[in-house]
């Protein structure tokens, strides 16, 4: 039989994927898509996706939300968000099978590494690959982010893993920022709290976000107008004054480094959040390996879905020869 | 020293008086005399304070205005030095799928759910564009638009008569129905005027004047410009108005677009893939505003759609659209329909009616 490409993706609000699969299909490269809610409808594990079946794996999404809702016969907010918590460690649990079934090396990123990515170890490897990092701790106490403020004039918290929305039982949300902390706002940090990350803010002259594919840096210069809501993370969108993105080639040597990084995570694809300071240094801040491209692809022309599915059919030829 | 970085999503086009420079982000252009563009184009090699030098000190003031305005206007910024990696934009062109757009004059007669139009939106088609010379009703309106659901439309235009029975609470509740409805015009309307349905986001133009042929079509006017990354890049390599596109004229017949006179088959008896093989087919899709006559030396070349079916000489296909009233070359605007040189083609095409 012959091998083919598997996406694995979700059936909804993945426009990334359904772009892909349509240049897939318009350049007539075969390939299986399988979302998450389709082991919904499975009958037994042998309707996984198999290892001799698969030649290449591009692993985009878990699932955008189960088929059908589950909930507990007494109804109880606490509770209800336990079961929620336990039936999606149960998918992916599952989902996570492939990891194990399917060859590591036929995955477009290791699914392992990508899977429990740490910010932490990612800033430390960046480090150990020769790129700039900003100066970054963990604190649990007052004390030090004092001492902290007397090295760099203002310091950011952000979480060590992502961004969350909190939910209140009344159904309002809460979506988490980057904050700053300088001696202006000290006195609002308590003297003992959970450990933490803080890290050095950079005053930026510009962001950039590179789309690492398989060896080239597709980058994007991110320039926010002077404008407050956008100064510190530029996901925080002002309608009104949007960011000016423009493509953006980093130096040879920078790229070069950002490669090696990306090999060592065992990554051919991923988004790479950069920052230039007023000086023009770079400073490397994190990889998102699933990161949504279409928001470098269509303002810089580069047409990177295309380039994604003409890799993957590259891949998959490749690996014919091999056999 | 200083320098003034454009950003690379501000394209300069150069006319054969004036420039046009289009902001492609923010989907807004800029009218320019040629010398003020010539010094922005200096300003992408040299400081600030080389561009005063070689222009002479008498041009500072305007000099330094020209920067301020285009700083104003968010178009670019100062820095201290030109940055290195601050790149061209690639201005490539390209679409997953073969027909990208279509339009349909609507004929109760034809069938649009036969095999022709399965495969024809089966090519991932985004837009639609569907036009109604005569009264429709509702009912009828609903049942076409439901065959459309499993496709990959995206974007669906009617152009309807105006009718009673067609107020814009029906229209709401249609395009409510139908959400790929995003945008309709309706024609032989008693009054001209502009609304909005489905909370503000579908546009319902009423048109005076009566839209029952497309012997209508092919107006080149300023509002219909349009600076965006897809139509100017399109327009580098491609006829932006015939490119990937394809027509099902009143009787079924295939073509590039309604107006032009060449056809390709019927749908009831050709197959899709012979129109696709068939290079006539994609002759005029080839035709660039470069290399049209007038237009190559008009500033809004890459802003501007195209007509090759009413063009100003009808034997020669490279010449310009025919309903254009612009000269770039003394920056006027005239009425096209009233252009003594341009009697001619109009008698041509038998366009007298459409003139009045
Ligand atoms: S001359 Fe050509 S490019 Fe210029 S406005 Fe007329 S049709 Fe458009």
């Amino acid at each position: 039989m012959s091998q083919q490409i598997l996406i694995l993706s979700q059936s909804h609000l993945e426009g990334t994927t359904d772009h892909v699969c349509q240049w897939m299909n318009h350049l007539q490269i075969p390939y299986l898509r399988v979302n998450g809610e389709d082991l919904f409808q499975m009958q037994h594990l042998g309707d996984l996706p198999s290892n001799s079946q698969t030649g290449v794996v591009w692993y985009r999404r878990k699932i955008s939300s189960f088929p059908a809702k589950y909930s507990l016969k007494q109804d109880d907010f606490a509770t209800q968000y336990t079961l929620k918590r336990f039936l999606i460690d149960e998918f992916n649990g599952l989902h996570a099978f492939l990891f194990y079934t399917i060859d590591r090396q036929k995955w477009m990123n290791d699914p392992i590494s990508e899977d429990n990515l740490n910010k932490l170890h990612v800033l430390a490897l960046a480090r150990q690959h020769g790129l700039n990092t900003p100066f970054t701790e963990v604190v649990t106490t007052k004390a030090v982010i004092i001492r902290l403020l007397e090295r760099c004039p203002e310091l950011i918290v952000k979480p060590v893993s992502e961004c969350i929305l909190v939910e209140d039982a009344a159904g309002g949300q809460y979506k988490m920022l980057t904050k700053t902390i300088s001696k202006a706002n000290l006195q609002q940090v308590p003297e003992k709290f959970f450990p933490s990350l803080v890290q050095e803010k950079i005053i930026k002259k510009f962001e950039i976000r590179t789309f690492y594919l398989d060896g080239t840096c597709h980058s994007m210069a991110i320039f926010s107008q002077d404008n407050r809501n956008t100064k510190e993370d530029f996901r925080n969108y002002d309608n009104k004054r949007p960011n000016r993105t423009v493509p953006y080639k980093l130096p040879d040597d920078l790229e070069l480094k950002l490669g090696q990084l990306m090999k060592a995570l065992g990554f051919r694809t991923g988004s790479i959040d950069l920052m230039v300071d007023l000086q023009g240094n770079y400073h490397f801040l994190e990889i998102n390996p699933e990161g949504q491209f279409g928001m470098v692809s269509y303002p810089c022309n580069y047409y990177l879905e295309k380039k994604v599915a003409q890799l993957l059919n590259k891949s998959i030829l490749h690996e014919k020869e091999i056999y | 020293m200083e320098y003034f970085n454009l950003y690379a999503n501000c394209q300069l086009v150069k006319g054969a008086n004036m420039s046009l420079l289009c902001d492609l982000q923010m989907r807004r252009f800029y009218h320019l005399p040629n010398d003020t563009a010539e010094v922005i184009t200096f300003l992408q090699q040299h400081a600030i304070e080389e561009c005063l030098a070689h222009y002479g000190e008498d041009n500072r003031e305007t000099i330094t205005g020209y920067i301020d305005f285009l700083i104003s206007r968010e178009l670019g910024f100062k820095d201290h030095q030109l940055l290195p990696g601050l790149t061209p934009l690639d201005l490539s062109w390209d679409r997953y799928s073969r027909i990208t757009n279509v339009i349909i004059e609507y004929n109760e007669a034809v069938n649009y759910n036969d095999t022709f139009f399965q495969q024809l939106f089966d090519l991932h088609v985004q837009g639609l564009e569907i036009r109604f010379y005569h009264t429709i009703a509702p009912d009828k309106i609903r049942g076409l638009l439901a065959g459309f659901n499993g496709t990959t439309l995206r974007f669906i235009k009617l152009v309807l008569p105006y009718n009673e029975t067609l107020d814009l609470r029906t229209l709401d509740k249609l395009v409510k129905q139908y959400p790929r409805v995003k945008s309709l015009l309706i024609h032989s309307s008693p009054i001209d005027k502009q609304e909005k349905i489905f909370d503000e986001s579908v546009p319902v133009v009423f048109f005076s004047r009566e839209i029952n042929s497309c012997m209508a079509c092919g107006e080149i006017r300023t509002n219909y410009f349009t600076s965006n990354m897809e139509l100017f890049t399109e327009s580098q390599h491609y006829n932006t108005c015939l490119n990937r596109k394809l027509s099902i004229d009143t009787n079924g017949y295939i073509r590039n677009c309604p107006s032009m006179r060449e056809h390709f088959g019927h749908v009831t008896t050709t197959a899709l893939q012979e129109v696709l093989n068939n290079d006539a087919f994609h002759r005029y899709g080839k035709i660039r505003k470069d290399e049209i006559a007038v237009c190559r030396d008009c500033e809004f070349r890459h802003v501007c759609t195209d007509c090759r079916a009413y063009v100003e000489d009808p034997q020669d296909i490279y010449s310009k659209p025919l309903k254009c009233g612009y000269n770039p070359y003394t920056n006027t605007w005239d009425e096209w329909t009233e252009n003594p040189l341009k009697q001619s083609a109009i008698a041509w095409y038998g366009l007298e009616d459409i003139v009045k």
